[in-house]
């Protein structure tokens, strides 16, 4: 049995070592609200030119217990995964727990063109998208030379 | 946000430099688990986020398991990236599993990004007591 768990680790410990350091060499500050690097959820953040769009991969998350706050230009992104083995038995051995169990909150802060009377989240297959809408004084437009 | 583009930006480049490299090695994510064991058998727990039943694909070959998926995530059109914690939407992780394990009867579920395999013990390769007779 200890080919489950034995060895399997270490590619996950090499690609954290390489976020290390790229985070090292990389010399840009990172918002001091945002915490180590290997959270959960983990954060994906892009923008189009209507929208800021923010995915977090929270697999196994229940939706009612999912909390999506907006405060003075900052997102917050918090809940609780529960253990997903809760009903185990004496005879139950457990051979690897990397899963994350427990409450989590992350923060995001938006960028001043962020209007948050215009926000949608969907949970589906454990992402979580949150539209952010842009101020329309915001948005591109072309200049004509005259 | 404005000082994430650049680390993005390089972040891709990167990636698809070692493409170009090597074209027959894909980058993949290890998703984490939980694997439990009771007298039935395995239970294991993947996080899948993103991926949908259809980009999932859960095989035994020559007594390894490997799991292999791709998350979907829909974005509008013309989406520029900024921040990237996960890069690569491709999940694979492989298990080899001994032969006291019933590869024929494993059940895969797949809810809210999260995969439950159940892989059954051999009846045979059961616990079971030994009842002692005396005379």
């Amino acid at each position: 049995m200890s080919d489950l768990y034995s060895g399997t680790d270490l590619f996950s410990e090499f690609d954290r070592l390489q976020r290390q350091m790229e985070s090292l060499f990389g010399g840009l500050p990172s918002s001091i609200r945002s915490s180590r690097f290997g959270a959960f959820p983990q954060i994906n953040i892009g923008t189009t030119d209507d929208s800021i769009e923010i995915v977090a991969f929270a697999p196994g998350v229940d939706v009612a217990g999912l909390d999506v706050a907006i405060d003075k230009g900052l997102l917050t992104i918090s809940g609780e995964r529960k253990p997903a083995q809760s009903d185990a038995g004496d005879d139950t051995r457990t051979y690897a727990q990397e899963r994350f169990i427990g409450a989590f909150r992350r923060a995001i802060e938006l960028p001043q063109n962020a209007d948050p009377d215009k926000i949608q989240a969907r949970y589906t297959n454990g992402c979580l998208s949150i539209s952010v809408g842009k101020r329309e004084s915001s948005k591109p437009k072309a200049i004509t030379v005259q | 946000m404005n000082d994430k583009t650049q680390i993005a930006e390089r972040d891709q480049e990167a990636i698809a430099r070692r493409e170009g490299n090597q074209p027959a090695r894909r980058m993949t994510l290890m998703p984490a688990v939980d694997v439990f064991e009771d007298s039935q058998g395995i239970t294991l727990w993947a996080d899948l986020p993103g991926v949908t039943k259809e980009k999932l694909d859960v095989k035994v070959h020559d007594g390894n398991l490997y799991i292999e998926a791709e998350a979907v995530v829909p974005t509008p059109a013309g989406l520029r990236l900024q921040h990237a914690e996960i890069r690569e939407p491709r999940f694979a992780r492989a298990f080899s599993l001994s032969p006291d394990f019933d590869t024929s009867k494993i059940f895969a579920n797949l809810q809210n990004g999260v995969l439950k395999l159940t892989i059954p013990r051999r009846d045979e390769a059961r616990p079971r007591q030994i009842e002692v007779q005396t005379n």
